[in-house]
């Protein structure tokens, strides 16, 4: 990573120092250097800081200190720093041997040595700064993108590539927005409409898209990964946990395009909403994603503690796009945040009681079932009572072999005398020896259903703030048996204001200060992670570091312009998707050229667009559509596609996996139950999240398990034996288009004849371009 | 990687064949010159070990009913212990069963070979290589919960989704063996280790370092096998038409994931073949498989997997994990001290043994690092349950190092008269990475991922040390 920060510094220098007179800017290019190499031991944290100087500020870094400072603005030969830069004393030179930087390159102290010249001017780091003005400056007609991406290849030499063709498109923007390939008659349809009016026609396919159903799974996904969403408890028992309820909230939400912000407020402080809906606190759902400890002899407050940890960590990136994890031991070493501070956000985070609640699908008529309930158990206890002779003598006449089947859960109740047994046991007994059309058994299974219904129904994990807050203090080391100073709620003092009227300050109020419009975070944070998901890459390249150690914007305009443009769309993340993708950036073609490949080998500057693998869940996804098997079924309780033998064995306790039956058997990725200790191989092999912790941009690996699973996974055999059955109806150039989308060529049919056609199918499923959005 | 040359070749050909299509101006050496994740690469500084097989004792063995003798510990036997030792200390079950009472070994202490090391008499073949291998008596971890603790000897943190130790060396050090995984993972006792398959996680590492399990039964990997219905030969037609078509589109579009693509479907196939091959142990002579005590070679014991391990090394494989779990020996009915501690030394003795010897016959031992040991030690204290045990104890444990450049026979580390603190010679975990890396050529510095802001690695943010004293 290091060496592509350092190839974009470059391309800024080059370009820069080339061009006379040069106005060094301190964030553009003093700030990398000196944040890599002197911020450890001079920067904020005064517990690692050396000799007692400091480089991050102007005052630190010019105070006098017995006659020497480090840096005498306009003066080389008076500034400590560079003359303890170029020495030649090995004993002198900085960065020290025992810190392991190699010293200054020339490229490096030229922009040192031009920076203290030209007055050793300081700024704030640029991600605490507000928002741009400047990007107000871009022509009014294109799409502000192209123009912001064309100005910095130009002065780079480079033009951007041409558009990728329409058949290459639709799959991409179609996997892209709903992470489904395009059916073959969408793509002819498409075609034919692009000939037409290429405009046109990509505006009314990005407008279908974006209202379907499926954008919300697959955006969806994309932010269960940051909610560091699962199926189960975690550690080492890793008991499953029904969390669903909050999936599908995600999904529902995000296809109705709730503001970003509102979106924000529901999960953080959902339940802390003036007559909070039921929705509203099962979004709070998303800091319940934390793991649960169930091994014996803990001690349950060192894990609750260690949940909220993670509580403050992930707002800390998902939402503002800082490490404000790093505080909670000591001073952030980099970034202007005491351990104070994060122990202010803590006692945010440290007030909540962590109940499960039930919850009923909209359809269900609770109040009307409660009544219904009631008058079945009376009937069917009078019932019964009628029948005890009945129920004794089928006991008494029971075949000792017929006793031996019984369920356990009859042997139980069959135990008990008969005048002990309860009415569960009884509706036990009862449906074992009635006949279906028997009134009581009628009953019996009515009973059983409103029982279902309304007392074993889905329950989902939520927030609920304790009525007297618990008391925060700092700890000492993160050590929750060492508790310093108490501290109260309160947000660090290097961001925007933090005001409330509320004398007692509760996660409301931090989710209302998150998305102020003051605050200079958030904005560019999330517009730079949906950016990530369409490039490959974000802006800002550490999409979950934007304080001192992460990279600078590789277009700093633009990222604020977005960031402008999505707070004036009041939060629309629909409206940012279409601005992006509708952009010429998007749509150029993705192969490389040569000029590319010697210039911006990575890509940085976007001359093209970038190939890249899909996401696991749309690996599967991609394949159950291309074989014809895939069932849209949105939503619901999590599903058990098939598994290789012995997967469940892996961790401490072996988990039953019984596998869904009907179209639950090809369903999306997005609904596989996912064990944390134990996820589905077919998943982590493609780099799923297993929902330790927030993962806000997934690796792509590219290993031999991934070709082990697309070629011998149960799974996937199976779609390869569908597909086998559409080469066989409509041929292989048919086969070829579903997952592809495109026709194949000659040379290209001639290899898949040389096959018999399952082994064609498996050859199909199993192409690299297959799984990559191109 | 030697799968590079013919496909380099083979793209070659495709190339001129193609010239003028596409990216056909491309140098083909752009498409195809990139490091492989895999490639084996240069240590920081010259190593004096190029592999290692850590045998995990998942739960926690008593040191002191193996390795460590502490006669005041007899004499004291039942008598509380000082609470100078326990004040302000926690321990796991504190609410319900932990004692504080002495607790003396039943099992008898001897002193073995040059050395003169203590090894109980629970472990006769151990005692017969004690000059082979450098023990340290005063290791500390900093978590006393399995799991957490588990993580912690792993990954150097109780946090969940860190990288795991293997997967900082192959990380490091790629891999040198073109047809198994860089890094893998073994398994023997009842039940997997707690914590599960994120003990050989690769955390913020690609995926392509993460812990490959090698399985008992089933396919030793998770998918090896062709489906049944397929033969060796459609599934080789497969693998050349996937290659082929791959081929056309890398040249068509010049990504090099492509290169990377059909280099990790040949060593998948690969695979197919070397890892079978790998775990059928019928072709070792019988005086192997005696000295490992195998008596079965479709067993799935400890022993089999140690030759197993043996066999990987051979391979090239860089980093082998062997967990044998039920090491938890509270007092309850199923892992108390008196039955079942006898059958677990039993269960790992011999073929501890045999691994260090037969390394060493065949001239494996000088690379490769055998480490023993587990996720903590036990209490000097008795526990108290249906039966008698220890508690988890993490302020001083044995673990012995063997091979790699340690210097055998060599006793590290003294702890007080009970075994319960080091008073001199502390070895924490950090302390114990820094030296497995150094050994490695790494310096536990220089081994860093950066993500989420942080520069991650091995050993944490607190100074770690290399215990030079247990290097030859």
């Amino acid at each position: 990573m290091n060496r592509s920060i350092l190839f974009i510094l470059t391309l800024v220098i080059t370009a820069s120092l080339h061009a006379a007179p040069v106005k060094i800017e301190f964030n553009r290019d003093v700030r990398p250097i000196l944040s890599e190499n002197c911020f450890a031991c001079h920067g904020f944290d005064p517990k690692h800081r050396e000799a007692d100087l400091r480089l991050d500020t102007f005052e630190g870094a010019t105070e006098d200190r017995d006659g020497s400072r480090g840096i005498v603005p306009g003066d080389l030969a008076k500034s400590d720093v560079w003359q303890r830069i170029i020495t030649e004393d090995k004993d002198d030179l900085m960065p020290p041997e025992k810190s392991h930087k190699p010293p200054l390159n020339a490229k490096q102290r030229e922009i040192l040595k031009a920076w203290i010249e030209q007055g050793a001017t300081y700024q704030r780091h640029w991600s605490f700064e507000p928002l741009m003005k400047s990007t107000a400056l871009h022509p009014p007609t294109a799409n502000p993108i192209d123009y912001y991406i064309a100005k910095k290849l130009e002065q780079n030499g480079l033009s951007p590539s041409t558009a990728a063709d329409a058949t290459t498109l639709i799959r991409r923007v179609s996997l892209d927005l709903t992470g489904l390939p395009p059916t073959p008659s969408e793509v002819d349809a498409f075609v034919k409409a692009s000939a037409k009016n290429a405009d046109a026609a990509y505006r009314a396919l990005v407008d279908r898209l974006l209202k379907s159903p499926h954008y919300g799974e697959r955006w969806g996904r994309w932010w269960l990964d940051q909610a560091r969403y699962a199926d189960s408890n975690g550690y080492s028992i890793d008991a499953p946990r029904q969390i669903w309820k909050f999936r599908d909230w995600v999904v529902n939400a995000l296809n109705k395009n709730m503001p970003f912000d509102e979106f924000t407020i529901e999960q953080l402080a959902g339940d802390l909403l003036p007559n909070a809906k039921e929705s509203q606190i099962i979004a709070t759902g998303f800091h319940r994603n934390t793991q649960i400890n169930q091994e014996g002899g803990i001690d349950k407050e060192q894990f609750r503690i260690d949940s909220v940890f993670d509580r403050v960590a992930t707002t800390g990136s998902v939402w503002l796009g800082l490490s404000i994890g790093c505080a909670q031991c000591h001073d952030h070493k980099f970034d202007p945040i005491e351990q104070k501070e994060y122990y202010r956000m803590f006692a945010f985070l440290n007030n909540q009681d962590e109940p499960e609640m039930k919850v009923f699908d909209p359809k269900v008529d609770v109040k009307a079932l409660t009544a219904e309930f009631k008058d079945v158990t009376k009937r069917l206890t009078t019932l019964i009572t009628d029948r005890y002779a009945e129920e004794t003598a089928w006991e008494k006449d029971m075949a000792p072999d017929f006793r031996a089947k019984l369920s356990a859960e009859v042997k139980k109740a069959v135990a008990k005398p008969v005048a002990k047994r309860s009415l569960a046991d009884n509706v036990v007994i009862f449906s074992v020896f009635t006949q279906p059309s028997d009134p009581l058994r009628i009953l019996n299974d009515r009973y059983k259903e409103l029982d279902t219904l309304l007392n074993k129904g889905t329950t989902t994990m939520v927030l609920k703030e304790l009525p007297k807050p618990r008391k925060t203090t700092v700890f000492i080391k993160g050590d929750f048996t060492r508790p310093a100073d108490e501290v109260t709620p309160g947000t660090p003092k290097v961001l925007h204001a933090f005001e409330t009227t509320n004398p007692q300050p509760n996660r409301l109020d931090l989710a209302k200060w998150i998305v102020s419009p003051q605050n200079p975070l958030t904005a560019r944070v999330i517009v730079n992670r949906v950016w990530q998901q369409y490039f490959g890459r974000g802006i800002v390249e550490t999409e979950n570091d934007f304080g001192s150690q992460g990279t600078l914007p590789s277009h700093p305009e633009l990222l604020d312009w977005l960031a402008k443009e999505f707070l004036a769309k009041k939060w629309s993340l629909k409206q940012l998707h279409r601005l992006i993708v509708t952009s010429h950036t998007y749509r150029q073609s993705s192969a490389n050229r040569p000029e590319l490949i010697e210039k911006d080998p990575n890509n940085y500057l976007l001359a093209r667009q970038t190939r890249l693998r899909l996401d696991a869940e749309i690996v599967r996804d991609v394949c159950l559509t291309a074989s014809g098997l895939l069932s849209p079924k949105i939503g619901g309780p999590p599903v058990y596609p098939p598994i290789p033998d012995g997967v469940m064995g892996q961790g401490q306790v072996k988990r039953v996996w019984t596998v869904s039956k009907g179209e639950d058997k090809y369903r999306r990725g997005l609904y596989t139950f996912v064990y944390r200790a134990s996820p589905p191989p077919e998943l982590t092999v493609f780099d799923a999240p297993e929902g330790f912790n927030s993962c806000t941009r997934r690796i792509r690996s590219n290993t031999p398990l991934q070709a082990l699973t697309l070629m011998n996974d149960p799974g996937f055999y199976e779609f390869a034996g569908a597909l086998e059955q559409i080469i066989k109806k409509e041929g292989l150039a048919a086969a070829f288009k579903r997952c592809t989308a495109r026709a194949p060529k000659p040379e290209e049919l001639a290899v898949l004849k040389k096959l018999d056609s399952l082994n064609a199918a498996r050859t199909l499923l199993n192409l690299d371009e297959t799984v990559t959005r191109e | 990687m030697n799968a590079m040359n013919p496909l380099l070749h083979q793209t070659r050909r495709h190339f001129f064949s193609r010239c003028g299509v596409g990216v056909g101006s491309m140098a083909l050496s752009q498409l195809m010159a990139r490091e492989d994740a895999l490639t084996p690469r240069k240590p920081h500084f010259p190593a004096k070990a190029k592999n290692v097989i850590f045998l995990f004792m998942a739960g926690g063995p008593s040191q002191l009913d193996m390795f460590v003798h502490k006669p005041e510990l007899q004499k004291r036997n039942g008598q509380p212990i000082p609470e100078s030792f326990t004040k302000g200390k926690r321990f796991a079950f504190m609410d319900s069963s932990h004692r504080t009472n002495l607790l003396a070994t039943r099992f008898a202490f001897r002193q073995h070979g040059q050395s003169g090391a203590w090894v109980n008499d629970l472990l006769p073949h151990t005692a017969s290589i004690a000059d082979e291998l450098a023990f340290v008596h005063t290791c500390k971890t900093d978590l006393f919960n399995h799991a957490p603790a588990k993580f912690y000897m792993n990954t150097g943190s109780g946090l969940f989704g860190r990288p795991s130790m293997g997967a900082w060396v192959t990380y490091g050090l790629g891999s040198e063996c073109d047809d198994l995984p860089g890094f893998v993972v073994l398994q023997s006792g009842p039940r997997g280790p707690r914590g599960g398959a994120v003990l050989w996680s690769s955390g913020v590492l690609p995926t392509t370092y993460q812990g490959v399990p090698l399985r008992n039964s089933g396919d030793p990997i998770v998918n090896l096998s062709s489906p049944k219905d397929i033969d060796a030969k459609q599934q080789r037609q497969v693998v050349n038409a996937v290659r082929e078509l791959n081929l056309k589109r890398l040249v068509e579009t010049g990504d090099q994931e492509i290169s990377t693509r059909i280099n990790a479907y040949e060593m998948a196939y690969r695979m197919q073949t070397s890892a079978p091959e790998l775990m059928d142990i019928q072709g070792e002579s019988k005086a192997t498989l005696d000295l490992y005590g195998i008596k079965d070679s479709k067993e799935t014991t400890f022993a089999r997997n140690c030759l197993l391990a043996r066999r990987l090394v051979e391979r090239g494989v860089r980093f082998v994990q062997l967990y044998d779990t039920n090491w938890d020996h509270h007092g309850g009915v199923t892992e108390n001290l008196e039955k079942h501690m006898p059958l677990k030394c039993a269960d790992i003795d011999r073929s501890c043994a045999a691994l260090v010897r037969d390394l060493k016959q065949r001239g494996l031992l000088d690379d490769t690092i055998v480490v023993w040991g587990g996720e903590f030690g036990r209490t000097p204290m008795g526990e108290v349950r249906e039966s008698t045990g220890r508690n988890h104890h993490i302020d001083a444990f044995t673990m012995w190092f063997a091979g790699g450049g340690f210097k055998p026979g060599v006793q590290y580390g003294e702890t007080d008269e009970f075994g319960f603190g080091a008073v001199e010679n502390q070895a924490h975990v950090h302390d114990i990475h820094a030296t497995l890396l150094h050994q490695l050529g790494i310096d536990h510095e220089k081994l860093t991922f950066r993500s989420q802001g942080l520069d991650f690695r091995l050993t944490g943010v607190d100074p770690a040390k290399v215990l030079k004293d247990i290097l030859a």
